[in-house]
């Protein structure tokens, strides 16, 4: 009886979930429960072995027996509750075929594996044929045999399956006895065959050559089983009669595997790796399997074929068409078409099939099965044409040969083949519950609690389970991403412990596989990089790997190598730098996608290495308020003007970097960009405007300054609307103090002016920063500088309305804040007129603007596509709002801004433009100042012109969002966003 | 794909095809062909053939020239005309750009991603079309009046009739390139033929039309005589149009079709019809592109001059034909504005996406027009709410310039320079003068 101590708790610790079922079965067991119940234990699903132990013993007519044997007998008492606990379909087979757990009675099963050719005489005998024959033939009724193969199978499998769960057998084993379990079935099934065929069955020689996961002696509990069939007639047998019969037993074998009897299935048989496929002859001969393979077959096909081995029917003609196909195999790599093949695979390994359920899909998923394989064979493929060795066909087998050789890392191939060989292991346990082909992790907990019980994974199995298959899944997706690229670094060093090295030549081929064009200059870049044996070339080794596979994601992954490498020179020995990059991933990441994307990025890093540091942060524009500060601070520290303005100048350089790399990797939108370069600019002058007045002051020995100065931000500058590399429009102000010399204030303002402009557009390691006074009254022939009593002058005596639609963008915030406000004061009634500008002068303004139109745009510029002065461009957007403003800022005060996307949001609140209109421009303006700026990225040089060059076109459509490919469709949506800017600005601008 | 490339690579072998020529379509509807040899078509299946883009009518600026001609294995064909052994053979391409993204100015793409889009929606699109053309004496001279083959009419049978030889050599050679035939006969004028493809999806038969142009001019050219499809070559014969029948299906359903529905018709055959006929003067100048598409539209006959649709009204626009019962898989409307000088693909995709905006905007089909609509008064069809087709190319031409249908379908290059080349073409055709006035003027002014 069952003692008190077999309480629930006890069964629940188990792992039992019913207990109140558990506790009525095991009654009925009797004294057998007692032992029984520690090995339940042990079960998957203790409930579910339970519960198929008692309907075994209500079918077995020995349950007598069968209960004392396992009472007696731990050992098969272990092995039968295993096969029940994990497969209640196999369950199912043996109460269906009580006497089938005699099988598991058998001592040697622990130890022992039986031989294919066992396998194969035992699956003959079943269906009375004689294993010893040439061409064994069934001899029982045909619908008998047929039966007959399937219980012999399922007694077969019963026996692996209780090695695999309760002796704890290799995964890789198991795979290679149910592929050689695989091929004794194939061989009785073709005993079958013979039979159906009859007397023509002896016209032919039929060799049945298993591919995929059989050929590769990986095969799955359930999955296709793949083969090609080889024939030849015998001698002087006619050959059409041959190719008939060869027909027929091959069709044969594949409906005798497949068809549903009431011993059910054994698995489909499938022949389309065949030459042509589903379409071609389902069998052939020896010459015209030559014939396809010499002149039709593709890449992949001779890939499938490192897997091809003769399994069943005619042995040697299976040898011999093994034989005529490998060295095909590998003189196929030396065709022109490689280079392509291994692309596409490798997106294939990339691109992961989209599924609904990805994340529990462990074959085609991200980090599944499918990476692994596709790793290796990809591999396989690269370096097996110069290298025997790795020809093997078995992954596994694949990987630690690759591992040998060099092609994979140690430890990489070792976490490799841990994580493959765990995979492989749960697909097993997840088929054997149902005997069904699925790769799907189940999602209910208590399935997944036997799943994590069947690995071993007692205590709480679900949490356990999920974290191991998580790090597994981690582990090849991490090793995936390096696996090409980390061996590419012992090809050009000698790394220190490391014992094989990945030749030049391999090296220079898998790097173009991987999207570099220039190969070559690519393993110099890495050999510079990682050669000798300091602590940097170390910390280079272990950073590459991934850097690599990040620079072929951009538009020039050579650029980005290239680029990488100056920059680790010129900071090499800096601590921070590499530790910077190998701990936080994501500046890694950053550094690598902006140097293999924007030029001018890169040559920005290149002189302001710090940059790197930044790519951990934000990478917000910073307010000017701040940066003044820092200038100011920095600067007010130099004696020496020139080497104060260079300070300034190195600040500016980093706010760049900031600004562009925000800009490129897609985190700061275009207003800000535009706004994070004016308020630079800001800065910039500020600074530099106290540093020369103080120097000039100094050079004159002044105590005070004779007069007080302001800069006035024009154009583009005025409207925060910068970019990079575009100079900063001004106008120069002074206001001499009451009673100093007017003589003396002038020349004083005019040093001050001259000296800030060459201090900021001197050559030097900065990007120099062009202050263009061009827009002051009289153009190029008028005073630098001129007191706000000149401009009040001026402006009431000359002014046209050009002028005026200037000053719309004019922004007095550098220098003396009095005189700044007190400038706006004097230019708003001439830019926002009361009563608006007169019809007079907006057909003026429109006069000016047609000219413009025809006579700005360079010389070969395509009218298209030009940012600024083209159709729909910066140019006729700003225009439309300017007029807008001109006409009616007097009475709408939100008019009065310099910035193009304020007055539109002003004059559509104001009605002054249809909400849709409004809406057509600020999406085109934003958009084209976008690619403006992307243009420029790319480039590495301003440029207003949506680039023609290829490259450069897709380096813009990748930093404005699309995808490889999608070029094309990027110039369309320009295209059609300027067609419809033109559209509103031919109504509202020109009131066509 | 693989293996339609593999059964390319095979065919050349095996048939001894010495050329392989890649055809690809101009905007304005011109053949254009690269021949290249059999070694050549692997590398052009993977990469590409490289040619210079700005060399071909609308294709690309200077500066961008560099395009890529990318056979589609499925369109594989032995020219029958070229002989065989050593025999020559022809692919269409798809016209690409050097990073791999297809080219916007490829008018084969233009259709394709307009299928797309219908496809996204669930429906493929099936076109037949009936391509009339006239048969000339001879190459035509500059200005001399053209001399037809015959003088016979509609399904006139005429013994040792030159048309009737000429339509079993033609029928003959389409056919063995894969093209059916479903029907062929005398048209209305002398010289003027007709015949009819069999059904197929909207790309297939663009590319058909294609080969029809090229299949039934070398025929002529073989018997010395000349074939064209310009829409209206006299001024007293009827004019060459291609009359398609088009329908829409879902799956293997046809999406026109609706038991017990007026005309079996469908609501989504309906707002089809609604679509198309609300876009038509829109899509105008891509049906009927040239200068001469307009004087064939406006003598009435078999071309429609108004925007309306009828059961089994030859005046109308559209004709929903008559129902054969059992046959719901064949409902489809009959569109009679194309004329066969047209660019098949841009054509298509226009007709396409009109009708698609019908579907997705739900628009109410108007009333049918029962009676001649050539005989009604101007007033009576204002009262009907019939408004008139564009009646010249530059009346097409400045529709179309404000349309977005237009151009979301065209794609803005090709939208950009097909307006262009036709806004030229009219200035240069306004600047003519013609036979006409000098015959009318010189006499008496």
């Amino acid at each position: 009886m069952i003692r008190p101590t077999t309480g629930k708790t006890a069964l629940l610790r188990l792992g039992f979930v019913d207990t109140d079922a558990a506790l009525e079965r095991l009654r009925g067991l009797g004294d057998a429960a007692d032992p029984l119940l520690a090995v339940l234990g042990h079960t998957a699903d203790p409930d579910e072995a339970l519960a198929g132990l008692g309907r075994l013993l209500e079918a077995a007519p020995d349950a007598p027996v069968l209960l004392e044997t396992l009472a007696d007998d731990e050992g098969t008492a272990m092995r039968l509750l295993a096969v029940l606990g994990a497969s209640p379909a196999l369950g199912d087979h043996l109460v269906h075929h009580p006497e089938h757990w005699h099988e598991l009675t058998d001592p040697l099963l622990g130890s022992t594996r039986p031989p294919a050719y066992a396998l194969r005489e035992s699956l003959l005998r079943a269906v009375g044929a004689d294993p010893h024959a040439d061409s064994p033939v069934s001899a029982m009724a045909d619908a008998e045999a047929v039966d007959a193969l399937r219980v012999e199978y399922r007694r077969l499998l019963v026996r692996l399956v209780a090695r695999d769960l309760a002796h704890g057998l290799g995964v890789d084993d198991v795979a290679a006895e149910l592929s050689d379990l695989a091929a004794g079935t194939l061989e009785a099934a073709l005993a079958i065959a013979r039979q159906r065929v009859g007397v023509a069955a002896d016209l032919v020689r039929l060799a049945v050559v298993a591919m995929g996961k059989c050929g590769g002696h990986e095969l799955n509990y359930v999955s296709d089983v793949d083969v090609i069939f080889v024939h030849e007639p015998v001698e002087g047998a006619p050959e059409a009669a041959a190719l008939r019969a060869a027909t027929q037993l091959a069709s044969n074998l594949i409906q005798i595997c497949s068809d549903h009897t009431g011993e059910g299935t054994i698995w489909p048989v499938d022949a389309a790796l065949r030459p042509e496929g589903k379409a071609g002859p389902l069998v052939r001969t020896l010459a015209s399997h030559r014939g396809y393979y010499e002149r039709w077959a593709k890449t992949w096909e001779f890939q499938a074929l490192l897997k091809a081995r003769p399994v069943a029917g005619d042995l040697a003609l299976g040898a011999a068409y093994v034989e005529m196909v490998a060295p095909m195999v590998w003189s196929a790599a030396e065709r022109d078409n490689f280079v392509e093949d291994t692309q596409a695979m490798r997106r294939r390994v990339v691109d992961h099939i989209p599924a609904r359920e990805a994340e529990r899909q462990i074959k085609l998923g991200s980090g599944g099965l499918r990476d692994v394989e596709f790793a290796v064979q990809l591999l396989q493929l690269v370096h097996g044409r110069a290298d025997e060795r790795i020809r093997v066909p078995t992954t596994l087998s694949a990987l630690a040969e690759l591992t040998r050789g060099g092609y994979v890392g140690r430890e990489d191939g070792e976490a490799m083949h841990e994580a493959y060989a765990f995979l492989r292991k749960l697909e097993h346990r997840i088929q054997l519950r149902r005997l069904q082909r699925t790769h799907v992790v189940p999602d209910d907990e208590e399935a997944l609690r036997c799943l994590g019980r069947s690995l071993g994974l007692m205590k709480t199995p679900v949490a356990s389970f999920t974290r191991v298959l998580e790090h597994h899944r981690r582990e090849v997706r991490r090793l995936h991403e390096k696996l090409f690229y980390r061996p590419l670094l012992s090809a050009v060093a000698a790394i220190p412990g490391h014992e094989v090295r990945l030749s030049p030549e391999a090296a220079e081929k898998r790097l173009r596989a991987l999207g570099y064009l220039d190969a070559r200059a690519a393993l110099r870049h890495l050999e510079a990089l990682t050669s000798g044996v300091s602590r940097r070339a170390n910390i280079q080794r272990t950073l590459l790997p991934a850097m690599l596979g990040w620079f072929a994601e951009g538009a020039d992954p050579d650029a980005g190598l290239f680029g990488f490498r100056r920059i680790s020179e010129s900071l090499g020995s800096t601590p921070w730098y590499l530790a910077t990059l190998r701990d936080e991933g994501e500046v890694a990441h950053r550094l690598a996608r902006l140097l293999a994307t924007s030029r001018y990025a890169t040559a920005l890093l290149e002189r302001e290495p710090e940059g790197v540091r930044m790519l951990a942060g934000d990478l917000v524009p910073a307010g000017s308020a701040a940066l003044t500060a820092e200038m100011i601070a920095t600067a007010t520290r130099q004696e020496d003007p020139e080497e104060a303005v260079r300070r300034i100048r190195a600040i500016r350089r980093r706010e760049l970097v900031r600004i562009a790399a925000g800009d490129v990797l897609g985190l700061t939108d275009v207003a800000d960009v535009g706004d994070g370069l004016t308020r630079l600019t800001d800065a910039t002058l500020e600074s530099t405007l106290r540093v020369v007045e103080a120097a000039v002051r100094r050079q004159r020995g002044l105590d005070e300054a004779p007069t007080r100065m302001a800069i006035v931000a024009m154009g583009r500058y005025g409207g925060f609307e910068l970019s990079y590399g575009s100079d900063a429009d001004v106008l120069f102000v002074h206001d001499p103090v009451p009673g100093a010399d007017a003589q003396q204030a002038s020349s004083y303002a005019q040093a001050v002016a001259n000296e800030l402009r060459r201090l900021l557009a001197a050559p030097g390691s900065d990007p120099a920063l062009e202050v263009d006074a061009d827009l002051r009254p009289e153009g190029r022939q008028g005073a630098l500088v001129r007191t706000l009593d000149s401009y009040a002058a001026y402006y009431a005596r000359w002014s046209k309305v050009w002028e005026a639609q200037a000053l719309l963008r004019a922004d007095a915030v550098v220098g003396d804040p009095d005189l700044c406000r007190r400038f706006t004061e004097l230019i708003d009634p001439l830019r926002f007129p009361e009563q608006g500008i007169s019809e007079d002068d907006v057909l003026e303004v429109r006069r000016i603007k047609a000219r413009v139109d025809r006579e700005r745009l360079p010389r070969g510029a395509d009218p298209q596509t030009h940012l600024k002065l083209g159709r729909g461009g910066l140019s006729d957007i700003e225009w439309t709002v300017q007029l807008i403003q001109m006409r009616f800022a007097g009475q709408v005060p939100g008019l009065r801004t310099p910035r193009t996307l304020a007055a539109l949001e002003a004059a559509r609140h104001a009605g002054l433009i249809e909400d849709a209109d409004a809406e057509v421009l600020e999406h085109a303006w934003r958009r084209v100042s976008r690619t403006r700026n992307a243009a420029t990225l790319v480039r590495g040089k301003p440029s207003d012109q949506l680039p023609p060059d290829t490259r450069e076109r897709v380096g813009v459509a990748n930093i404005l969002g699309y995808g490889p490919g999608e070029s094309e469709e990027m110039v369309n949506d320009h295209l059609r966003c300027t067609r419809k800017a033109r559209g509103v600005v031919d109504r509202v601008f020109w009131e066509d | 794909m693989s293996k339609q490339e593999d059964f390319v690579l095979r065919a050349l072998e095996e048939r001894d095809v010495r050329f392989v020529r890649l055809w690809f379509t101009d905007v304005l509807g011109f053949l254009k062909s690269v021949a290249v040899a059999p070694a050549e078509l692997e590398g052009a299946f993977s990469e590409g053939i490289g040619f210079d883009g700005s060399a071909i009518e609308g294709f690309a600026r200077v500066h961008e020239a560099d395009m890529l001609a990318k056979p589609d294995p499925t369109t594989f064909q032995i020219l029958p005309w070229r002989g065989d052994s050593p025999s020559t053979a022809r692919m269409f391409c798809d016209i690409e750009m050097p990073d791999g993204s297809p080219s916007y100015a490829d008018p084969r793409h233009v259709l394709k991603r307009t299928l797309g889009r219908a496809a996204d929606k669930g429906f493929t699109f099936y076109t037949h079309p009936e391509i009339e053309f006239y048969l000339f004496k001879d190459t035509p001279v500059p200005g001399a009046e053209p001399e037809p083959v015959d003088r016979s009419g509609y399904f006139d049978h005429t013994a040792q009739s030159m048309g009737a030889d000429f339509r079993r050599e033609a029928i003959h050679m389409l056919e063995s390139m894969g093209i059916s035939v479903e029907f062929s006969h005398h048209e209305a004028g002398p010289g003027q033929q007709e015949i009819d493809l069999r059904y197929a999806d909207a790309l297939s038969t663009a590319d058909n039309i294609m080969t029809f142009r090229t299949v039934i001019r070398e025929v002529a050219l073989n018997q010395g005589i000349w074939a064209s499809f310009m829409p209206k070559p006299f001024t007293t014969h009827p004019g060459s149009g291609m009359h398609t029948h088009v329908s829409l299906f879902e799956g293997d359903q046809n999406a026109f079709y609706e038991a017990g529905a007026e005309y079996q018709l469908s609501q989504t055959g309906r707002q089809f019809i609604a679509g198309v006929l609300r876009h038509a003067s829109e899509i105008s100048v891509v049906t009927n592109q040239w200068v001469n598409s307009y004087k064939r539209m406006m003598t009435g006959g078999e071309a429609p001059s108004y925007i309306c649709w009828g059961h089994n009204n030859r005046s109308a626009m559209i004709r929903v034909p008559m129902y054969k019962p059992e046959k719901g898989q064949s409902t489809r409307i009959e569109l009679r504005t194309i004329d066969a000088a047209c660019n098949p693909y841009l054509a298509f995709a226009v007709t396409l996406a009109a009708g698609m905006k019908g579907i997705e905007g739900g628009y109410e089909l108007p009333r049918e027009a029962e009676d001649d609509v050539w005989a009604l008064t101007e007033r009576e069809r204002k009262a009907l709410g019939i408004q008139p087709l564009p009646r010249s190319l530059s009346e097409a031409i400045s529709v179309a310039e404000d349309s977005e249908l237009l151009a979301e379908t065209l794609g803005e290059h090709v939208f950009d320079y097909f307006l262009r080349n036709k806004r030229a073409e009219w200035d240069e055709y306004r600047g003519q003068v013609s036979a006409f006035e000098r015959d009318q003027m010189l006499p008496v002014l």
